[in-house]
């Protein structure tokens, strides 16, 4: 019981961020002489490279640290963008791939516990508006909470993305190889695309069963000031 | 302010029955929404869904997805729905989710008019443009639960026709409902058995069952608590009457009927010589017997045509409920050919119960001969209905060279039976012998029936035809599974096979070996043909 897939799944998709616009998820770790900077945010790979230098020269600036950062957060982008440039132009996918994306982050005094199901087809998806109505339905307050959800969301559907561009390019070498011979690489990791039939199919309801509502319900936690603490010196030790 | 009936409401539907049904406002630009159907206007907005380019985009799943946000919502409707509650609960992409939820929610189907929109409208506006709708979805397609359908069925046989079909129109296609209430009820199994699954419309039958418990049942759910308060004042209504003090034994309802006849409307008198009742137990115990109104009539102006006949027939309806028609017809004299119609309606009155449970009302004992008539007129269209009084006041002519003008009259008051009620029809018939009347109501009855039982009978075509569907689809699996499994066995035997060849092999390289072995010892041939013999 397969329905027709029509022309616009079957082609592939080039590579790019599987959302309406094509932001890049840029996470930087850096540090120099005991001073650590750490940040995460998203950059457009169309912009000209010249602002890389700006952007790191200006945040140096605003966050006070020493000069020698400029050139380690210009490069630490510049490497990001550079990967992400060089899966451009090949292909990605073909038909419907629907993955399950987890949030399990610690912003500030916010915990958050969620997972649901992404369309990597739907390029009207927009992370950050998700975030948005997420921080709104669930009253959070912390402004700093909604980006890094978002963030979240893109650095996964990032990976899927250059998951997928490996698998297929390893499926059309495989077909080469060994003709004939049915061959799926399996991809690595949990993000492993859901089965629609299962899911979708004409058997099945969409309406999730009572007592899988608590699984996929988010989970919004505040912690007080000690727990944060004491978070943040484990984080602190496994970084050691 | 508009209100309109919802699509899938019963025409048939009585006053009293109204108050049961849930409204909700939703503007009326939206006025479009239907439960069993996708409108245009949504089609419009998720075109990816009606173009079958995916498989997790149909238009089933999109109805679903829908049909869950709305009643999601109708739950509890004085609370803002927010998307992360919904999708929780949804198989799917967010982001078109999210698309639909907002969908829903411009269009005021969902959240309209709840506390913290950011679209608070003044009250005035709101209310001149507001239509109130009928939150009677299509019917119940939600029995997913094998142990619900019998509870379902039960309420309706038992309570009266206006409320049957309310009942049956009642319950949304919830999911939600069902599942929400599922593990609470299990834990109180034995005591609540009545509401098992489905506590959406598990009020009826626990008025019926025991109230207490159930009112237990409901106040622990967070939502229709004015509903199940309603239904509980209902259900009391109609059964107190059967349970409490109101008992009438034949013997009683005998003596009352003798003493309405010795006293007419002195119902002071008339109490006094039942004794163990009540001067309104006895009112309302004679209007609710089989042609207690008529019996008014007769009393009040004498046209006693038969009355003492008429009378003893009542006392029998009494026992035989399903088969008063017959008794009174018979009692009127009527020609043999419209009694066994008459035999045949009774027939299809009895028989209706088991099949859809729709007519089942009919037959209850406690309704008159032409409470049953706007009953059955009432299931069908009315110019169905207007059809059939047409037939059977020209067949009546026919038959009794009657003037036609008699029958203007009452052609006139079949179509007040449609509109108004019965009252109006019992005062514009007051000039007609009342014989004539009953045979043109019967068969006008008769003729409603039929349609209804056609309806019934296509109905059940269709569901046969879906069920042979199913069946043929499960052989098929079935076949498929065998042919599957014969692949297997067919696989495992020639692997056995090579298997035996090799074996085979082994031991004729074996005996050569033998042979060999036992020349080269010089043993004489003669023994190695024996042991080959042997």
């Amino acid at each position: 019981m397969k329905t027709p897939i029509s022309g616009f799944y079957r082609n592939p998709v080039k590579f790019r961020m599987p959302t309406a616009e094509n932001l890049v998820p840029i996470r930087l770790d850096i540090e120099i002489e005991g001073q650590r900077y750490k940040d995460a945010f998203t950059w457009n790979p169309s912009d000209p490279d010249s602002e890389v230098v700006v952007f790191a020269k200006r945040t140096v600036k605003d966050l006070k640290l020493p000069p020698a950062f400029v050139t380690q957060i210009a490069q630490s982008i510049q490497s990001q963008l550079l990967e992400f440039r060089s899966y451009e132009g090949q292909d990605m996918y073909a038909g419907e791939k629907i993955v399950p994306i987890k949030l399990d982050l610690r912003v500030n005094h916010t915990l958050v516990k969620d997972q649901f199901l992404w369309d990597l087809n739907n390029f009207e998806s927009d992370p950050e508006e998700f975030a948005r109505i997420f921080c709104k339905d669930m009253g959070i307050e912390d402004p700093e909470v909604g980006p890094a959800i978002a963030f979240a969301i893109r650095e996964q559907l990032y990976e899927i993305a250059i998951q997928s561009v490996v698998s297929a390019r390893e499926s059309r070498m495989s077909k080469k190889g060994r003709r004939g011979a049915e061959y799926t690489p399996i991809s690595k990791g949990g993000a492993v695309a859901v089965d629609l039939v299962k899911l979708f199919g004409p058997k099945s309801s969409v309406v999730r069963k009572r007592k899988e509502w608590d699984v996929y319900e988010p989970i919004v936690d505040l912690l007080s000031n000690e727990e944060v603490d004491a978070l943040e010196a484990k984080e602190e030790r496994n970084f050691r | 302010m508009e209100v309109t009936k919802d699509p899938n409401s019963n025409p048939g539907r009585f006053e009293g029955s109204d108050s049961e049904l849930e409204l909700y406002t939703i503007p009326s630009s939206s006025r479009w929404f239907a439960w069993d159907e996708i409108h245009e206007t949504e089609r419009g907005a998720f075109k990816e869904f009606f173009d079958a380019s995916s498989i997790s985009r149909t238009p089933k799943i999109y109805k679903e997805y829908r049909d869950f946000i709305i009643n999601k919502y109708r739950e509890e409707p004085s609370r803002r729905l927010t998307f992360t509650e919904v999708r929780k609960s949804l198989v799917g992409d967010v982001t078109f989710l999210h698309k639909a939820f907002l969908f829903l929610e411009n269009w005021g189907l969902i959240n309209y008019g709840a506390p913290g929109a950011d679209v608070e409208k003044e009250e005035e506006e709101e209310l001149c443009n507001v239509r109130l709708e009928e939150g009677t979805p299509n019917g119940i397609r939600v029995a997913a639960t094998p142990n619900s359908l019998k509870p379902m069925l039960l309420p309706r046989v038992a309570k009266s026709g206006g409320n049957a079909s309310g009942a049956s129109l009642k319950l949304p296609p919830l999911a939600s409902y069902s599942d929400i209430y599922g593990d609470l009820i299990r834990q109180k199994d034995g005591k609540c058995r009545f509401c098992d699954a489905k506590c959406s419309s598990g009020h009826y039958r626990c008025t019926q069952d025991n109230f207490i418990i159930c009112a237990n049942c409901f106040k622990s759910g967070n939502y229709g608590e004015k509903r199940s308060a309603e239904d509980f004042v209902l259900s009391e209504s109609s059964e107190n009457s059967g349970k409490h003090d109101t008992v009438w034994t034949e013997g009683e309802i005998l003596l009352l009927l003798e003493s309405v006849l010795k006293h007419g409307d002195d119902w002071e008198l008339v109490a006094q010589s039942i004794q163990t009742k009540t001067k309104l137990d006895c009112i309302s115990k004679l209007i609710e017997l089989p042609f207690g109104e008529l019996m008014f009539g007769r009393t009040h102006r004498n046209v006693n045509i038969n009355g003492a006949n008429g009378i003893v027939n009542n006392a029998k309806q009494v026992q035989s409920s399903s088969s008063d028609n017959q008794e009174i017809s018979k009692s009127k004299d009527q020609p043999p050919e419209l009694t066994n119609e008459n035999e045949q309606n009774g027939d299809s009155v009895k028989e209706s119960p088991s099949k859809r449970h729709r007519v089942a009302p009919l037959s209850d004992s406690s309704s008159s001969l032409m409470n049953q008539v706007g009953l059955i007129s009432n299931v069908v269209d009315p110019h169905i209905t207007a059809a059939a009084a047409d037939a059977a006041v020209s067949a009546l002519c026919d038959e009794n060279l009657c003037p036609r003008e008699i029958f203007d009259f009452e052609e006139d008051s079949a179509r007040a039976l449609e509109g108004e009620g019965l009252e109006m029809e019992r005062s514009s018939l007051s000039e007609i012998p009342l014989p004539l009347r009953v045979r043109a109501a019967t068969a006008t009855a008769l003729g409603a029936a039929a349609a209804r039982a056609k309806l019934l009978a296509d109905q059940e075509v269709r569901e046969i035809e879906h069920l042979v569907a199913t069946i043929i689809e499960a052989q098929i699996d079935k076949l498929l599974h065998k042919v599957k499994h014969f692949d297997d066995l067919e696989l495992l035997m020639e692997k056995e096979h090579a298997e035996m060849e090799n074996l085979k092999d082994s031991i004729l390289t074996e005996r050569i070996d033998v042979l060999r072995r036992t020349f080269r010892s010089g043993t004489t041939r003669w023994k190695d043909y024996s042991f080959v013999k042997s």
